[in-house]
């Protein structure tokens, strides 16, 4: 197979293109999509210089452009990788960081998807928190925990303290040692619980979807 | 003159949204009875359905079976020069093709009795 230079430069450009907007995949997984496009738009072309044979075809700017414009714009393309593979990733991995950014492309696209990113992150800072103070009262065993501090005028504020610093004063530890596995557990559960209404808010929405 | 232009675009846009709804079910078809790269997805799609797939919605479609679990990738050396990227169902892929094949089957046929009359009255 024989390429001009000149189409040689004009797939090199779309691809370009198309791979400064793929975003949220990982290097691996754009080289892939590169390659395999590549050779589609090369096996296009080829076959539509009128030879029989695909592997002696000529490649030529004319093929090469009625093949780059049968696959649309660089940036739709690009638009519709990430929405399509996010989203199933979303649904098949229950890692949060892998939740939380199909989330962020999803918030990106509609309110319902911010309004389930905003949810989710005060999910899991909630149970990182309590996870957190489970962990450092095992550093700190006097200064972290739940504690509860008078306030200004008469009345009392609750707070979760890492335990960095003196204990502050007049306050009390309203747990104690409970905090270990209260927070470990809660902290932990609100983790998950937080994962599975995520995925399932996700399942819904992709099921609303028309596939694109 | 501008209505009846409309209508028939709104008319088109329903179809563009029903072929689209099928392309899912259509690759995991095609993909049946052995492995293929993408174009050969797109050629088989052309040759055996009436469905007029666009290149630029198949090969994500691809990315996202993968990502789900129903189809597996590997690159094959071709005489052509260049690799290309080959779908396989996995065992999953093929539990679900058969799954939607039985609810488009059980849909469509609930589809006829409902469309009976207007198929007579063409």
């Amino acid at each position: 197979m024989t390429t001009s230079g000149d189409a040689q430069q004009r797939i090199d450009a779309y691809l370009g293109r198309l791979r400064g907007r793929l975003r949220g995949a990982n290097d691996e997984e754009i080289r892939e999509i590169v390659a395999e496009l590549r050779s589609h738009i090369m096996d296009k072309a080829a076959a539509s210089s009128q030879v029989s044979d695909e592997a002696t075809g000529e490649i030529t700017t004319v093929g090469v452009d009625a093949a780059l414009a049968a696959l649309g714009s660089p940036e739709e393309l690009a638009s519709q990788y990430m929405t399509d593979t996010l989203l199933a990733r979303a649904e098949v991995s229950r890692s949060p960081v892998q939740i939380l950014r199909s989330l962020f492309r999803w918030a990106s696209l509609s309110v319902a998807g911010f309004l389930v990113l905003l949810g989710s992150l005060i999910g899991y800072s909630l149970g990182v928190i309590l996870m957190l103070v489970a962990v450092a009262k095992l550093f700190h065993p006097q200064t972290a925990g739940l504690w509860i501090l008078p306030g200004g005028s008469g009345d009392y504020e609750m707070s979760f303290r890492l335990g960095f610093g003196s204990a502050p004063a007049g306050g009390r530890d309203l747990l104690g040692w409970w905090i270990v596995p209260i927070g470990w557990v809660l902290g932990g559960g609100l983790v998950m619980l937080t994962t599975s209404m995520a995925v399932g808010f996700v399942r819904h929405y992709r099921r609303s979807l028309v596939l694109p | 003159m501008k209505e009846r232009e409309t209508r028939e675009a709104a008319g088109d846009k329903w179809e563009v949204q029903l072929r689209k709804g099928c392309l899912e079910l259509a690759i995991l078809a095609a993909l049946w009875d052995g492995r293929r790269y993408g174009l050969e997805i797109l050629r088989r799609l052309e040759r055996d359905s009436d469905l007029i797939v666009s290149e630029g919605t198949v090969y994500p479609l691809l990315s996202r079976l993968k990502a789900l679990g129903l189809v597996r990738s590997e690159w094959v050396e071709s005489e052509a020069g260049h690799p290309r990227k080959y779908y396989a169902l996995t065992g999953v892929g093929k539990r679900r093709a058969l799954e939607m094949t039985a609810i488009w089957a059980q849909f469509s046929s609930s589809m006829r009795k409902l469309l009976a009359p207007l198929m007579k009255a063409e």
